[in-house]
């Protein structure tokens, strides 16, 4: 049955966060100076079950409340900072990782541990150069008795500076390509782990990223990711469901410049009247308006399609496809909004008085996280033109574009 | 209630017997119907009986409003049964099925047409009667209505129309020319605006059911169109026409108000989605074409060079239309709720317009040369001729843009 209302506890959750987004708001360039979010506001978050294991299942240590209550959530929070979904406490991306690409026991034991609003987990996948000399990671897992050795450099690990935990993607069988990845828990405190200072970015500066270096990093088998039957498929899951959630964070992005838009064109008087009653900037924002009503019932529709999946009741390729679109939807249509919002600014929108700069800034950085569109774009079209789903093609290699995750 | 998009079982069961015949009966007449101007009595005859039958009322097939249905006796869902009406949904999954198979065949189907909504809306019980009745059995012949309101000097400015109406005992008379008009000229009656005076404005406006065979009212000329050859696109015109005082949409005290203005507008929150949807359908033949074409002459017989280039191009036309389609979906829920949906509804025309639009285009560009050849499966050429006027009529693509930026910046007064 085709129906766009959430439930009643959902709204009554959006409500509660987007009481707490309008602070954000109001402390958006405090937070960017201060390069994170307070601890108060972890706290705060926390409390309200933001704790970044909202999807996952209550059998793996989630919170059980599905996917649609996470993007539902995850917009209204982004729309305050963008960035702080990303710098909230408690496992986030770690979370979802675990939870799709370990076993219920692992994930549940690892997301208990890192629930805490002074905790945090992260994920290293992406490398700064493709492997110029096979595909694949250059990053090595080899074998050592019952034991695993990780050796290599990872880059663009969101949260590596004040992780507990990181899930390391590497290679454990150079000659299987993208298909020969494997995953594994890495404490933050285990020898070798080394975590590199944190980088200057574009945008979304209350979020940390580092490279992270393993030198030798010893882990017990117990710590592989598995991935179930088939690890690839359970690993594009992951970035599909994940990418997701950067998504909803685009839209409610893409909402508040929106909004900040209209206000000031609403006021900005140029030859005689209100800008806003000029048709160039009118329509302009009702385009945006458009984009925005399309990426979030994509995204709505895809989470949705998610949580059917996971109680059977609908195909994983539905899900993929459907994600794929609200994804590449979300980003291209926040870069829009970011890139629209400070045009109709003018010289103002340019000054760090106004919010609509960093907005823009925001805007590009977050599609650079998780997913691209362009790779959103191969995966659709791969999935329609019912190509195999090869991970070199659809999962976000280095090969085609680094990503933060 | 909770947020999903999976249809119900029956829903399913109406898209996919729409789905298949539009695909196995449908599109292979669609380029016959298209050359021949015009789809046959005996077909639109078969397709309503067919439809009436296969869902007990045509309202079934969700394309009531549209055309093939009349029926005012339909039931009532009541207020307690409110959260589950989805006439309007049912209406745009249907409108997209049936578009795919051809656009025009939509247009041509009998019944009140876009005449249905003001008549419905602002008839007096005895005008809709009269005026819907004349559908309830069309075993003797097919009958339709239309709707009349664009004219040469006046299109997208509804308020600046020019056909004239005064007052003449216990008739009006009316001298004008209507144009583009969707059935017009083999309607039974046509909705037609007139203004009482134009430095009124809108308050000045008035709607009449205009019988055809009304002395003084004649058709001009069939227009020769770049797409939907198959549908009849009307002049009509006004010569002194004597129209009976009962035939004034609501009677003369509706019209206190700027009731008649909203009369000719409220037909549109209802059509933009189902608009929107049909473009939506279009597109997506187009999309599927190309998208079946590169599969089978590109992806399984050798490596192809083009592949992310045109990876590119359909991922984003599909994905284009599956926004735009989820967009008309909200605005025609919207409406199911009875929740004001002006803005949606322009959303979700201007989106799926322009999202149709875009996968005509790339869809040719796609297949190549071979794109540009008309054949009885081959329809693309079809298709890009069709789909152009989508962001044209029911108003245009800034048109939509206007109604938006109204309802986003309501303090504002103009565009």
């Amino acid at each position: 049955m085709i129906d766009f209302e959430p439930t009643e506890e959902q709204t009554l959750m959006v409500t509660a966060v987007s009481q707490l987004a309008e602070k954000l708001r109001g402390a958006i360039r405090r937070t960017e100076e201060e390069r994170g979010l307070s601890e108060e506001t972890r706290k705060t978050a926390f409390e309200m079950g933001l704790g970044g294991a909202v999807s996952v299942p209550e059998s793996h240590g989630g919170a059980g409340l599905g996917l649609v209550t996470a993007v539902l959530l995850d917009e209204a929070l982004a729309a305050g900072d963008p960035a702080a979904p990303f710098a909230l406490g408690g496992p986030g991306a770690f979370a979802s990782a675990i939870a799709e690409l370990g076993t219920a026991e692992q994930a549940s034991a690892w997301i208990t541990r890192l629930s805490a609003h002074d905790r945090c987990g992260a994920v290293a996948w992406s490398e700064a150069r493709p492997n110029r000399t096979r595909p694949g990671l250059s990053a090595l897992a080899t074998k050592d008795g019952d034991a695993w050795v990780l050796r290599g450099e990872k880059a663009f690990v969101l949260n590596a500076d004040r992780a507990d935990a990181f899930v390391v993607f590497a290679q454990v069988d150079e000659a299987k390509g993208w298909s020969g990845v494997g995953a594994f828990v890495v404490d933050a405190k285990a020898d070798g782990v080394r975590v590199g200072a944190r980088k200057s970015t574009l945008g979304l500066d209350a979020v940390g990223a580092c490279d992270v270096t393993l030198e030798g990093v010893r882990i017990t088998n117990d710590d592989r990711l598995l991935g179930g039957d088939e690890f690839t498929k359970a690993a594009l899951r992951f970035f599909v469901k994940e990418g997701l959630k950067v998504a909803s964070r685009a839209v409610g992005l893409s909402q508040s410049a929106v909004d900040i838009a209209l206000e000031y064109v609403s006021n900005r008087r140029a030859f005689g009247k209100p800008i806003g009653h000029f048709q160039a900037v009118a329509f302009t924002l009702a385009d945006r308006a458009i984009d925005i009503d399309g990426a979030r019932g994509l995204l709505r529709r895809a989470a949705s399609l998610w949580d059917a999946f996971a109680a059977g009741t609908a195909q994983e390729r539905d899900a993929l496809l459907t994600s794929a679109y609200a994804i590449a939807a979300s980003l291209e249509g926040a870069m829009r909004a970011g890139d629209d919002a400070v045009q109709l600014h003018g010289g103002a929108g340019f000054m760090r008085d106004y919010p609509v700069e960093k907005l823009m800034r925001d805007a590009k950085q977050l599609a650079l996280c998780v997913m691209t569109k362009e790779q959103a774009d191969q995966l659709a079209a791969a999935i329609e033109l019912d190509m195999p789903l090869d991970p070199a093609l659809v999962l976000p290699t280095p090969d085609l574009q680094a990503v933060f995750t | 209630m909770t947020i999903e998009f999976s249809l119900t079982k029956r829903q399913e069961e109406l898209r996919g017997m729409i789905r298949s015949f539009a695909k196995n009966v449908i599109r292979p007449q669609s380029l016959a119907w298209d050359r021949a101007h015009g789809i046959p009595e005996d077909f639109l005859m078969r397709f309503t009986q067919m439809a009436a039958a296969a869902g007990g009322s045509a309202g079934a097939w969700g394309i009531q409003g549209l055309g093939a249905s009349a029926d005012e006796s339909a039931p009532k869902p009541d207020a307690a049964d409110k959260k589950k009406k989805s006439a309007m949904v049912n209406t745009v999954i249907a409108a997209e099925e049936l578009a795919t198979g051809d656009p025009a065949l939509l247009l041509c189907l009998p019944g009140p047409g876009l005449g249905g909504p003001p008549v419905r809306g602002s008839g007096t019980p005895e005008q809709k009667e009269r005026f819907f009745s004349i559908f309830r059995d069309m075993s003797a012949g097919l009958k339709w209505g239309a709707y009349a309101l664009t004219e040469p000097g006046a299109g997208s400015d509804v308020a600046g129309i020019r056909t004239s109406c005064r007052k003449d005992g216990k008739a009006w008379v009316l001298d004008g020319r209507k144009c583009f008009i969707t059935n017009g000229a083999r309607a039974s009656w046509n909705v037609v605006f007139a203004t009482i005076d134009p430095a009124l404005g809108r308050a000045g406006h008035r709607a009449f059911v205009v019988e055809k065979g009304t002395p003084g009212f004649s058709v001009g000329k069939i227009e020769d169109k770049m797409g939907l050859r198959a549908s009849e696109t009307a002049e009509l015109v006004f010569d002194e026409c004597r129209v009976p005082e009962e035939n004034l949409l609501g009677g003369e005290e509706r019209y206190q108000t700027k009731e008649g203005f909203m009369t000719a507008m409220k037909t549109f929150d209802n059509t933009r989605p189902l608009v929107a949807a049909m473009a939506i359908g279009i597109g997506r033949a187009a999309y599927e074409y190309a998208r079946d074409f590169v599969k089978e002459n590109y992806v399984l017989s050798r490596p192809i060079p083009r592949y992310a280039a045109i990876a590119e191009r359909l991922a984003r036309v599909g994905r284009e239309l599956a926004a735009a389609r989820i967009t008309t979906w909200r605005a025609a829920w919207l409406a199911d709720q009875e929740v004001a949906n002006a803005k949606e509804a322009s959303m979700a025309k201007a989106a799926g317009g322009q999202a149709a639009i875009r996968a005509c285009f790339e869809a040719i560009e796609i297949c190549g040369a071979h794109g540009t050849i008309a054949e009885e499966h081959q329809l693309l050429e079809k298709w890009f001729r069709d789909i152009k006027v989508y962001d044209i009529f029911e108003g245009t693509g800034q048109i939509q843009r206007i109604v938006i930026s109204k309802r986003l910046m309501p303090d504002l007064k103009s565009f």
